[in-house]
């Protein structure tokens, strides 16, 4: 044999670093600048989706104190998201709520937040696909104009299978590893801010002209969050809060695409928040005085259009451009849809390299270099709990967003808690560590506990959420804890099967100060 | 100075990546070259979704997949090749390969072109397209099912009338040196069938080869027999079935007169013809390296 590696010690680097050639990384690195790593955080957020699936249920909480609550929902996830980037520039070549909790706490904890974390994007996918049918029937009824069209999303069959299809049609393009290009991406930010703004801006001329479905006033209390009617009421408040930024915290980790790590992800998850919080704040307002918190036919109380309030709402409020709404939040669901799918698959190909999950989750598709079971399986799993939740729930999309708000707190807490047990060396070593590797995380932590026991709480009761129950308890909660326990049981399972992930053999505990 | 030619061989851990291989195997036997086993990998640019950056563990975990997979492909080199293994990054696979083969001073780019194509025949897979659009140097397909024969016996290079020819002779001119193969130079000509079968096109060819040969003999170091033949058919499929082929044999062609300087630009005749072929085909650009 006349074999000769290329590369000196390790086999795996590229034969080159020539400017503009091939780096060592698969990030493209210092490609990205201001605009574009702001666009990508908005694009994440994906606002028109995100606003459309929360305005509801945040009124349903806490009334008119929604923009106060849009405020004060970010400080959990800003001081969590401060702890992410210390976890991600110590641990570079790790990603997922998994290895880092696994790192910190060892596998029970690990093997659990990486549960947290599958099952809130299985769930958020289910939404999203949820969403997407809604519109992709509303537009339909809108281009031909006839409202019949739209009906046909309330089928529950003729639903269910839509959503396949459009699950089946992510779920390809994420194996195939196909992307969206920059251009896209720039293209459905714009858009999505576009129409939004329209929206909010046609909303406050029918204020104004007296043609407001039930005008109510503007009142400078709606920003005080603690004006809210009970801890409850405001716990619920911040935990579809949290899920209104949820994304938010990718700009701040964006480190070796940007120009300039050092200054770039600041300032584009800064610019982003600025444009997030004044969209929000400049929708939520105009929604309010526009629909009233009633229950009328476009109340925002209205169960019957929680869950989806723009496919309720752009057509009043936005007369025959309403398509726009349509075609905004279907883009933006469509292709969060894809994009979201590489999360879970990436992080179960993670657990199955490290053996928390079957051997077969590792398998990385030689053709396309994705991870090709485990994105099967993230589709299959989304598709299916989507169905069984049509069937079970009176509003399925409003019950999805409160129960993926309880997952999103855990799996966001136990990765802040792991931030802070992982770096318990060195806290005290400098100011910018106790308040960066401690007190952030340590504080977001603690509220997003607060937050995640006292909706699990709440939602026993049968009234919580859409109302739909099984023997007395609410769906909400039901839906958690089988979910939760799910996750336990098969923890167990895969202990007996494949202990050597459970004794530390594959991924050790640590603190930040071993090497 | 003496330099050893070295080609780049497009791998996927699939039975096209396996393919390249073969043909890369086939071809550096008879030309005493290395292979530059490159294995690339799609570098991350869309954005990452409301998952908090799940990429940076899948890369550590693909570039190890990638390392395992480059490791086993060195056991299916012979020990008489000499090889090397890449793992790359790049936007794309085909911009990874171009780049790679511009570093490396590879003198051709061999990969398996076979995708979900009937009957062993040539359905051009997307890596190979895009190469055949944008690569500098000479593209070698590999068919379906192709593995590599323990000698080259023949090259056949088909001839089109268009100028530019004497760039593929050249191109073929440096693969043969000195190699003790059989040439075979070959026009394709589409007849109406209703026509008679030495039509003036099919008579013009002749002429054609002719002229081609003395360009070759003035040039050529090979030796081997040296013949032509002219395929004829109601298609240029017919044409290229109507001509016998040995498993053993590499075909020749050249890139159209569209390509921009220096790029291939595989020809309406060239990809008819690549549909038909049972062998593999090496496409060479218009004006190759000096």
């Amino acid at each position: 044999m006349a074999q000769s590696s290329a590369s000196g010690a390790t086999p795996a680097t590229t034969t080159s670093t020539s400017a503009g050639g091939l780096s060592t990384k698969g990030l493209s690195a210092g490609s990205v600048g201001l605009l574009g790593a702001t666009v990508i955080g908005i694009s994440c957020i994906a606002p028109a989706y995100t606003l459309t699936a929360s305005l509801g249920p945040t009124v349903a909480a806490v009334g008119t104190q929604m923009p106060g609550i849009f405020m004060v929902g970010f400080i959990p996830m800003l001081l969590v998201a401060l702890g992410y980037r210390e976890l991600n520039n110590a641990m570079p070549d790790a990603g997922t709520s998994f290895t880092w909790a696994t790192r910190a706490f060892g596998p029970w904890l690990g093997w659990m937040g990486g549960w947290g974390l599958i099952v809130a994007t299985v769930v958020v996918l289910s939404n999203l696909a949820g969403v997407a049918v809604d519109f992709f029937y509303l537009m339909l009824a809108q281009l031909f104009d006839n409202p019949g069209l739209a009906d046909l999303a309330a089928n529950v069959w003729i639903n269910i299978f839509t959503c396949l299809a459009f699950i089946v049609g992510a779920c390809y393009i994420s194996y195939r590893g196909m992307e969206a290009t920059k251009m896209v991406q720039y293209v459905l930010v714009a858009f999505q801010l576009l129409v939004l703004i329209w929206f909010s801006v046609a909303a406050l001329i029918h204020f104004s002209d007296g043609t407001a479905f039930d005008a109510l006033g503007f009142s400078a209390s709606w920003f005080n969050p603690f004006l809210t009617p009970s801890f409850s009421a405001f716990a619920a408040g911040v935990s579809l809060s949290i899920f209104i930024y949820w994304g938010w915290d990718v700009t701040l980790t964006m480190n070796e695409e940007t120009k300039d790590p050092e200054r770039t992800p600041g300032r584009a998850a800064t610019l982003t928040i600025a444009i997030i919080f004044v969209l929000y704040i400049l929708v939520s307002v105009s929604a309010l005085m526009f629909s009233g918190v009633g229950t009328g036919e476009l109340g925002l109380g209205n169960e019957d259009i929680q869950g989806n309030v723009f496919a309720a709402l752009a057509g009043p409020v936005m007369g025959p451009f309403a398509i726009l709404m349509s075609l905004a939040v279907l883009s933006s669901s469509a292709a969060s849809l894809q994009s979201t799918f590489v999360g879970p698959a990436r992080t179960m190909l993670s657990m199955g390299h490290y053996r928390a999950f079957p051997k077969r989750f590792a398998a990385i598709s030689p053709r396309f270099k994705s991870p090709g079971f485990a994105t099967v399986i993230a589709g299959v799993v989304a598709w299916v709990f989507y169905a069984v939740m049509r069937v079970l729930s009176t509003d399925v999309l409003t019950d999805t967003i409160l129960t993926l708000g309880i997952m999103i707190c855990f799996y966001y807490g136990v990765t802040a808690f792991a931030c802070v047990w992982f770096f318990r060396r060195e806290v005290f070593s400098s100011t910018r560590a106790f308040l960066l590797k401690l007190l952030a995380p340590l504080l977001g932590g603690i509220i997003l506990a607060v937050i995640f026991a006292t909706t699990l709480i709440d939602s026993t009761n049968p009234e919580y959420g859409s109302g739909s129950e099984i023997g007395g308890v609410g769906l909400v909660f039901i839906l958690a804890m089988v979910l939760f326990l799910a996750g336990i049981v098969l923890m167990l399972i895969m202990r007996r099967v494949d202990p050597a992930f459970f004794q530390g053999k594959t991924l050790t505990k640590g603190t930040s100060r071993d090497q | 100075m003496t330099r050893v030619p070295n080609y780049v061989v497009a791998y996927e851990a699939t039975a096209q990546g396996r393919e390249a291989l073969e043909l890369g195997i086939a071809m550096a036997r008879s030309t005493a070259a290395e292979l530059r086993i490159c294995l690339v990998l799609q570098r991350v640019t869309a954005a990452p979704a409301k998952i908090h950056a799940a990429s940076s563990d899948f890369e550590v975990l693909l570039a190890d997949q990638a390392t395992q997979w480059l490791a086993r492909v060195v056991g299916w080199v012979p020990a008489d090749i000499t090889a090397t293994t890449h793992l790359l990054w790049a936007e794309s696979t085909s911009e990874g390969l171009i780049q790679a083969a511009a570093d490396l001073d590879s003198d051709r780019i061999i990969v398996g072109a076979a995708r979900g194509g009937l009957f062993n025949r040539f359905t051009i897979g997307s890596v190979a397209n895009a190469l055949l659009h944008a690569s500098p140097v000479p593209v070698a397909l590999a068919p379906h099912g192709y593995r590599a024969p323990a000698k080259v016996t023949r090259i056949t290079c088909a001839i089109g009338t268009r100028p530019g020819w004497e760039a593929l002779l050249d191109s073929l001119v440096a693969f043969s040196d000195g190699l003790g193969v059989d040439l075979r130079f070959v026009t394709l000509v589409e007849v109406d069938a209703a026509r008679e079968k030495q039509s003036p096109a099919a008579a013009g060819s002749t002429a054609h080869l002719d002229a081609v040969l003395a360009y070759y003999e003035r040039h050529s170091t090979s030796h081997g027999i040296i013949t032509t033949e002219v395929g004829t058919g109601k298609s240029v499929e017919d044409a290229v079935e109507a001509l016998d082929w040995r498993a053993d044999e590499l075909a020749f062609v050249g890139s159209s007169r569209l390509a921009a300087p220096r790029t291939i630009f595989l020809g309406i005749t060239a990809h008819r013809m690549l549909h038909a072929l049972p062998v593999p085909l090496v496409v060479v650009p218009t004006s190759p390296r000096p």
